[in-house]
């Protein structure tokens, strides 16, 4: 068997574990593609990018079956994530003032709250 | 150069790097309108040959429903196209000069960009496909979502849409029976052990492919490490079996790989199954330094042209005529 039709047998599995959760949440309808949380069932697999927003709960547990992380920390691309680029450079950026200040070294400290200030005027909170 | 022909190791033959990428609010392939993926496929392919990086006029374009079937079994074969590609009347596919890159498009997502070299290569590879996804984002908006990455039809490539892998010859293991304890032992560990033509223990000619079977939670980078330190250690625990092999059943591993080259020299007519193994045992004879070929076309170039697929050419043939064409191709090249 290979493993495309062993996970199709896992999300059957799923679907009737969450079978009360799935006819309860996943009743909407794609607005982009038309697709329901049927559909994704019987094929294993999405009609549009939309459809991972439309069903986020069964994406989030489906994508935490198959990978054991529902968390994206890989590569971001510079166009449509330059906002995610910026907000990740941001927390990076809290946690090591963070350090900083933890471990008294407050010059280091002073050059990041400075960087931290000058990212978030420029519009990114 | 085509992978299959390039220099390796002996143990680890290609390598391969995918991403799997999608155009923002447009629907999958397999749900959008024929016009729809027509205007789609245009967009992805003037963001390689109308940019302005020299990728430009390294890559051609191929529609599917203008070529011809022994075209398309020919590009199946060499990895260039997946399969279901072969009957997908909507598809495409931009290849460079040197068929080390292949553009999907309308697969089973909008754009499936692929590296694939000869030899053991993870991270030139992948820089390379970084590289030209950097190129085709310029001017294309990616679906991408903050929390699970980038947005594939399958959830299975959702996250980094990167499938990396490791085509390795392990005639060895096989033959010492360990094969199915190295499928199994790594199996749990997000990397997949797969036979490349046929299953676990059964895989015909000995090759495997090893792969990352998760694209969540790990980096591309971090993916690529763990690949490397599963294929480091497959290649010693081969390396041990032929070792072994060797010290202590010489004569048996010698008289056994002769006899495969010589009813691969001398027979009228042979199975691809038959072929497959007898060409993987040559490899394993060159690679040792008990065999030495001096034909046109190495042990594995063989294996690949004569798939019954290719063999076949247009079609036609009875599978007496295939298994007499396949053994004069061997006789005349090995």
């Amino acid at each position: 068997m290979d493993i495309f039709s062993e996970l199709l047998g896992m999300f059957d599995e799923f679907d009737n574990v969450f079978s009360v959760n799935t006819s309860q949440k996943e009743s909407k309808t794609c607005p982009v593609c038309g697709y329901r949380w049927s559909d994704f069932n019987r094929s294993g697999k999405f009609g549009c990018p939309e459809c991972y927003k439309t069903f986020e709960t069964g994406a989030q547990r489906v994508l935490r079956q198959i990978h054991s992380s529902s968390n994206h920390t890989g590569k971001i691309p510079s166009k449509s994530g330059a906002e995610v680029k910026a907000k990740r450079r941001l927390e990076e950026l809290r946690r090591k003032l963070k350090e900083a200040v933890a471990s008294e070294d407050y010059e280091t400290a002073a050059k990041l709250h400075s960087e931290i200030k000058q990212i978030e005027e420029g519009g990114i909170k | 150069m085509i992978w299959y022909n390039e220099l390796n190791d002996g143990i680890v033959i290609s390598t391969r790097v995918r991403l799997a990428r999608n155009i923002d609010k447009t629907p999958f392939p397999a749900t959008l309108g024929k016009d729809d993926k027509k205007k789609v496929t245009q967009t992805i392919c003037d963001s390689i040959l109308k940019s302005n990086s020299t990728l430009s006029k390294d890559f051609k374009l191929y529609k599917l429903n203008e070529m011809t079937e022994s075209e398309k079994t020919a590009m199946t074969e060499e990895h260039l196209i997946s399969p279901q590609m072969i009957n997908n009347p909507d598809g495409a596919v931009l290849v460079n000069n040197d068929k080390t890159m292949s553009i999907m498009l309308m697969e089973e997502d909008h754009i499936r960009l692929q590296i694939i070299k000869g030899g053991y290569c993870l991270e030139e590879a992948y820089d390379l496909a970084d590289k030209v996804d950097d190129v085709m984002e310029e001017s294309l908006s990616y679906a991408f979502n903050e929390k699970f990455g980038y947005l594939t039809a399958c959830p299975t490539n959702a996250g980094t849409g990167m499938r990396a892998s490791v085509m390795m010859h392990l005639p060895a293991l096989v033959m010492t029976g360990n094969i199915s304890r190295v499928v199994q032992s790594f199996s749990g560990m997000g990397i997949a052990v797969r036979g490349l033509y046929g299953e676990g223990t059964d895989a015909e000619g000995a090759l495997y492919q090893i792969s990352n079977s998760i694209t969540m939670g790990l980096s591309e980078r971090e993916t690529i490490e763990k690949l490397k330190s599963v294929t480091d250690k497959i290649c010693d625990m081969e390396k041990q079996a032929r070792d072994m092999l060797l010290k202590n059943h010489s004569d048996d591993l010698k008289d056994k790989l002769m006899r495969s080259y010589g009813i691969l020299k001398y027979a009228v007519k042979i199975t691809s199954k038959e072929a497959k193994t007898m060409l993987s045992d040559v490899m394993l004879g060159q690679n040792m330094g008990i065999i030495k070929c001096d034909g046109k076309m190495t042990p594995l170039e063989l294996m690949i042209k004569t798939a019954p697929s290719v063999i076949s050419g247009n079609g036609g043939l009875s599978p007496n005529e295939r298994d007499k064409k396949r053994a004069e191709l061997i006789k005349e090249n090995l």
